[in-house]
């Protein structure tokens, strides 16, 4: 039971896939501009990612070795496929607001990197601890990220305008401003990391 | 050990002359064009221009003692970022935005890839296009001259990209600095006085400013309003910030590249770009993004462009 | 079908809209491929020709396979299977008649499968030139065109980025932003610069 709640917590902070992986920043930093959308594309790619992760852990003693990638590929799309589909029929503002950025998720070297570096030689349940911890890390990665660029970019949290005379830098609610934020969060983690070392 | 031997980034030039002195002389070199801009523009441009130069040396100072550096605010090149900046900054801006523009100029133009010598791009510029980016109302909205009965306070270049017809601007106005526009951009004398004392003192080579200059001057010629080869040239060098950006900060030792061969490329490539914006762009003024990305280009110059090793093969 | 329209396209395509600096896509590879100068334009070239031939697939696969049949809800899987199979076929004609091809290029075409520019361009191409499962007219050609302006794109993020990393390795950078946060905050100049060509009219 400790090692399944190790699987699941290391996600969230020792492997978090944004902040210390590095993966699957295109639609991180693309959609973050507001938290609605962050948490849309969190859940979007946490449903991607256990799905895929427990159908990989379980043909992965039937897929031959040499097109594993292709195979995983399909695994990951079809599930891609079923998000798109039920985020069209359901939500469509968040669809639009997402864009070109929910196909993507089929690209998304965080999932492709979690099939290859781990689902196919995990057991399904710890494949399926594993997907879970990393979609709830990159989740939070994002709500991070794009409640910095919301605040910062328009003066709002979830919509709500916090103070009257902030004046908003509209720079962080462009793309410039999420390299900038992304950034400066890797530089500060990097710094509290170097602290600690000490 | 590891400290023995230092590789230093660029610039490695003989000089003769320590960094911090050229630095300084930059700085006298800047001053006639703040005189006149406060001339020009009233006193609220030299409060600007002071809490540039003061915050752009607190954010060095304090950012070399937080990393453990050696503090070296009195090296010049943070009081020519902070200077620079309120020059490309219009006179009548809310007072915290010098602050927040030479804070960033230094702490991410600068301070963030090491200091003096290594930043890649010119800090004051990368100050100013944040500032351009985060609040452009403030950053575009220019207040008149003085003593000048103008109908429009709008910069001569944003009047003639909204297709306005510049009948009350004469050449000699845009010399002297009568007209809308940034603090230290306006006046084109006491910039050409700055320049001179820097080229005949040596400090700065011709190449960069003239050949930044003459392809603006022909790329504007040659696509001008009315078809091929009837383009305003003259004015197209007298406004904007094309005189401050060309001798000023497209010369920066650190961002521009080494050899003479480079520097044409640069001066030509940061012309091309800045009448391509001013022509086509959204932007009425293009100088500070075109000397930005000739900036990014500079690594790459440099490497195609490096003396070859007397013996050696090319590249 | 006509020139101005091209002329926006390459505009924002390269600039503007350029596809590692302002959509993001590719970015892994540009940060991971961008340390020198030349994997760095080897692998942009690789992302060109891909993204190009792409295109071309793509709209052929979507004009008359799938939107005749109405399954274009299988974009997605379609699109990148597709991709998938091309690169490895190119992969191995590579291999077959060029090794030093081959050794230029050659490792970095399985990344390219995975490189979310091609998908991303190829989706872009389906959401831009096809309205309700038409296509426009000329959106052959301005697919094709904007398939080599992305690559272009990309290129010239990749060979600026990478010249300035090379020149970073001799400076002393805090060693707290070395390599990932600097070539992010680097990246941000790189497209706040880029920003100039905002409202571009040709």
């Amino acid at each position: 039971m400790k090692k399944l709640l190790n699987e699941f917590l290391k996600g969230i902070i020792r492997e978090n896939p944004t902040f210390v992986l590095v993966l699957g920043l295109c639609p991180t930093l693309a959609v973050s501009v507001s938290i609605i959308n962050g948490i849309g594309m969190g859940i979007a790619a946490t449903f991607v990612l256990l799905g895929s992760n427990i159908i990989i852990s379980l043909i992965k003693r039937i897929v031959p070795d040499r097109i594993r990638i292709p195979c995983f590929i399909v695994v990951i799309a079809t599930f891609v496929t079923i998000v798109e589909m039920t985020m069209k029929a359901y939500s469509p503002a968040l669809n639009r607001a997402l864009g070109i950025y929910v196909p993507l998720i089929v690209v998304n070297c965080m999932v492709l990197g979690r099939a290859e570096a781990y689902a196919q030689r995990a057991t399904v349940v710890n494949a399926l601890f594993d997907g879970l911890g990393m979609g709830i890390g990159f989740t939070l990665a994002l709500i991070l990220i794009s409640a910095i660029r919301e605040f910062f970019g328009s003066g709002q949290i979830l919509g709500q305008t916090l103070f009257k005379g902030f004046e908003p830098a509209s720079i962080f609610a462009m793309p410039s401003g999420a390299l900038l934020v992304i950034g400066l969060l890797l530089g500060f983690f990097n710094l509290l990391k170097n602290r600690k070392a000490q | 050990m590891e400290n023995r031997l230092i590789v230093s980034s660029s610039p490695h030039l003989h000089k003769g002359e320590s960094v911090s002195r050229i630095m300084w002389m930059v700085a006298i070199s800047l001053l006639p064009a703040g005189v006149a801009g406060v001339v020009i523009f009233g006193l609220n441009a030299l409060w600007v221009s002071i809490l540039a130069v003061i915050t752009a040396l607190a954010t060095e100072g304090i950012l070399q003692v937080l990393t453990k550096r050696k503090v070296s605010i009195l090296d010049g090149s943070a009081f020519v970022t902070g200077l620079l900046l309120a020059y490309n900054l219009p006179p009548n801006v809310p007072i915290w935005l010098p602050v927040i523009g030479s804070f960033f100029a230094i702490a991410v133009g600068k301070q963030v890839f090491g200091g003096l010598g290594q930043n890649i791009f010119n800090p004051a510029l990368v100050g100013r296009v944040f500032l351009m980016a985060s609040w452009p109302k403030y950053m575009t909205a220019f207040s008149r001259p003085l003593n000048y009965d103008a109908l429009t306070s709008a910069t001569p270049l944003a009047s003639l990209k909204e297709g306005k017809i510049l009948e009350n601007i004469s050449y000699l106005d845009l010399f002297l600095g009568k007209r809308g526009g940034c603090i230290g951009e306006v006046c084109i004398l006491a910039l050409l006085l700055g320049a001179a004392f820097l080229l005949i003192r040596g400090y700065i080579s011709w190449h960069i400013p003239a050949t930044y200059i003459a392809s603006t001057a022909i790329l504007t010629y040659i696509f001008g309003p009315r078809g091929l080869f009837s383009g305003d040239w003259l004015f197209h060098i007298l406004s904007g910030g094309l005189i401050l950006g060309a001798f000023f900060m497209a010369t920066d030792y650190v961002t521009s590249p080494l050899t003479r061969k480079g520097q044409i490329i640069f001066g030509i490539g940061c012309g091309l770009l800045t009448a391509i914006i001013r022509l086509w762009g959204g932007y009425p003024e293009g100088a500070s993004y075109a000397i930005l990305m000739m900036n990014a280009a500079t690594p790459i110059i440099d490497r195609y462009t490096k003396n070859r090793v007397y013996g050696t093969r090319p590249l | 079908m006509n020139p101005a329209q091209f002329m926006t396209i390459f505009i924002s395509a390269v600039f503007i809209n350029n596809v590692i600096l302002s959509r993001f896509l590719g970015l892994c590879s540009f940060v991971a491929i961008s340390k020198e100068t030349k994997p760095a334009l080897a692998m942009s070239l690789a992302v060109m020709f891909v993204t190009t031939m792409s295109s071309i697939i793509t709209w052929f696969i979507y004009r008359f396979l799938l939107i005749p049949f109405n399954l274009t809800y299988l974009r997605t899987i379609s699109f990148i299977l597709v991709i998938a199979t091309f690169v490895q076929f190119v992969e191995m004609v590579i291999k077959k008649t060029s090794p030093p091809l081959y050794r230029f290029f050659g490792i970095y075409l399985p990344l390219i499968t995975v490189n979310c520019a091609v998908l991303g361009v190829a989706v872009l191409n389906i959401d831009m030139f096809f309205v309700n499962a038409k296509a426009l007219p000329g959106s052959f050609y301005y697919s094709v065109f904007q398939g080599i302006c992305v690559g272009l794109g990309y290129t010239i993020a990749m060979l600026l980025m990478s010249g300035i990393r090379e020149r970073l390795d001799l400076c002393n950078v805090p060693k707290s932003v070395k390599d990932f946060p600097l070539a992010f905050i680097i990246a941000s100049i790189m497209s706040l610069s880029f920003l100039g060509f905002n409202g571009f009219k040709f």
